[in-house]
């Protein structure tokens, strides 16, 4: 099944509502769709990335981008807890998973309502300065957000499954 | 003994706002990071409640479930299932399996309480042992009125008690508090626009949380047709305005059951001593009424045979006191307890006026009870 604007443009609605939803029911955050900025850009922080993949009529994987110091604030949002409870990193990737889990398990509801049906692999965190490129038969759609003037990014990177047996 | 509830998911995060939500709660709960270690959990601790997540390594939710129904021990534990999936295909499939409910991904929290409170009975901890307080120990009053005159009524009405008055004047405010906090009682405005302090109320009686807290409607005293409907849905009481704080205070202590008896008995040299306040108001007669007989007994059973009833602070004499006096002096003959009244000569003088209480008989102070009371040779009053 090729990749069409509708279905982006489909992905792109379903990611603003999942994340908008997810931070504004376990964060109490409140979630703006933000002008994009170069992807390019080298970190000026460590960010945090914690990715959910899909796979089935659709297949691909969906990172979400903070910085590491908010996504210390989210922590301890979710969890109710003061910076200084925070216990260590560990902590903090296992929100940002379920973050992505629940995020991207929203998604998948909405793709498989639309027909494309999928699996959800187990949350994965990514530490660190760098960026993640994708190969050539991917379409990779970037979505940016603010929260708490922090900024948050949302990149979604589809291959077809037709593409991924080959 | 104490509800379980397990949760199974592989991550922490989900299981710490689990903990977190039933916290306030006399619950137990027990944790499992995947479907074998639930099934473990689940045969060692027979929770009442499972709550279980789909996607999980090792063995996923779907499986656990499958296996917890097909061990004749385990398969009538109830299991609601969290989802981060809320696709109709995936609800369907959930629905097929067997559970009690679902959850979907993100919930809150107030959500989750309300869901396992259906399957489940949740009581708030310290609600077994609300019997053991008393009325000078800290209590949490949320007062919803849209009028913050009668929010700071109630905060003056109980000004000389430790008790917190937390005033919201909208009920959605009360809401968020309630979600935060427990308040130990209720006061809600009957008259609020749009019947909205009787829909809070139908909102606290669902409400896991606050299902066993006493709610109060408070109207004016002509207001019927909102005492009426109040009873009959439920309230735990009406308080009328203007607001008697006796009577709030009264209120307040029967519904959460609170020891009040200190404010009137005591033992103080060998002897029981009964102190009526400066106002015997029907509710405070009442409540002395209701303590009189257990902590007369008490007394006897302690090895108590002496009792003084000091009507010394009372400023008038009447009906009130003429019941309450007859019963604690019909209560001394039965249970064979010496006894003294001790009485202003206000008081005095107006006893001699009631037919029932024309005879009795009084000293000026304590002192001169505890000495009569000593006396072999005095006679009984």
């Amino acid at each position: 099944m090729p990749i069409t604007p509708l279905m982006i443009a489909d992905i792109e609605q379903l990611i603003g509502s999942c994340v908008t939803d997810v931070f504004g029911t376990m964060l109490s955050m409140d979630v703006h769709p933000a002008a994009s900025s170069d992807p390019a850009d080298p970190p000026s922080e460590a960010h945090v990335a914690s990715a959910v993949g899909f796979s089935g009529v659709i297949t691909g994987v969906v990172y979400i981008y903070t910085s590491s110091s908010f996504a210390r604030r989210c922590a301890g949002s979710m969890l109710g807890l003061t910076d200084a409870e925070i216990d260590g990193d560990e902590m903090v990737n296992d929100v940002m998973g379920e973050i992505a889990n629940m995020v991207v398990g929203n998604l998948k509801s909405g793709l498989c309502d639309r027909g494309l049906t999928c699996v959800l692999t187990i949350p994965s965190i990514v530490r660190g300065k760098f960026s993640i490129e994708p190969i050539s038969s991917s379409e990779r759609k970037v979505f940016h957000f603010t929260c708490e003037s922090r900024p948050l990014l949302v990149e979604v990177m589809i291959k077809h499954s037709s593409e991924r047996a080959a | 003994m104490k509800p379980k509830i397990l949760t199974v998911d592989d991550s922490k995060t989900i299981r710490l706002i689990v903990g977190k939500a039933f916290k306030p709660f006399d619950v137990d709960v027990f944790e499992a990071s995947n479907g074998v270690e639930g099934l473990a959990v689940a045969s060692r601790e027979k929770p009442d409640i499972i709550i279980l997540d789909i996607t999980m390594p090792i063995m996923d939710g779907s499986e656990c479930l499958a296996k917890l129904k097909s061990n004749p021990d385990l398969k009538s534990i109830p299991v609601i299932m969290l989802t981060a999936e809320s696709g109709r295909e995936n609800v369907l499939k959930i629905a097929k399996m067997g559970v009690r409910d679902y959850l979907v991904k993100p919930f809150k929290e107030d959500l989750l309480i309300e869901r396992v409170g259906r399957v489940i009975e949740l009581k708030a901890k310290g609600e077994g042992i609300k019997k053991a307080k008393r009325y000078d120990d800290p209590l949490s009053v949320l007062v919803v009125d849209d009028k913050p005159a009668i929010i700071e009524q109630i905060k003056s009405a109980v000004a000389d008690t430790p008790w917190t008055v937390h005033g919201r004047t909208q009920t959605g405010e009360a809401v968020d508090f309630c979600s935060q906090n427990l308040p130990d009682a209720i006061l809600v405005s009957l008259t609020l626009p749009d019947n909205a302090g009787f829909t809070l109320f139908q909102m606290f009686r669902a409400s896991a949380k606050t299902k066993a807290t006493p709610v109060f409607g408070m109207c004016v005293k002509t207001a019927s047709e909102e005492q009426l409907r109040a009873q009959q849905v439920g309230f735990t009481g009406v308080v009328t305005k203007p607001l008697d704080p006796d009577e709030l205070k009264s209120k307040i202590c029967r519904s959460l059951n609170l020891d009040t008896s200190y404010k009137y008995f005591q033992q103080r040299e060998g002897v029981l001593v009964l102190s009526l306040p400066a106002t015997l108001t029907p509710n405070v007669a009442n409540e002395i009424s209701l303590q009189l007989r257990p902590k007369v007994a008490e007394a006897v059973d302690s090895g108590l045979g002496k009792m003084v009833v000091d009507m010394g602070q009372l400023r008038v004499a009447d009906v009130n006191l003429v019941r309450l006096g007859i019963s604690a002096i019909q209560l001394c003959g039965e249970l064979s307890l010496k006894h003294r009244l001790v009485g202003s000569s206000l008081v005095q003088q107006e006893c001699r006026n009631y037919e029932e209480t024309k005879d009795w008989q009084f000293v000026a102070s304590f002192e001169e009870a505890v000495a009569a009371l000593n006396d072999p040779m005095a006679v009984a009053a």
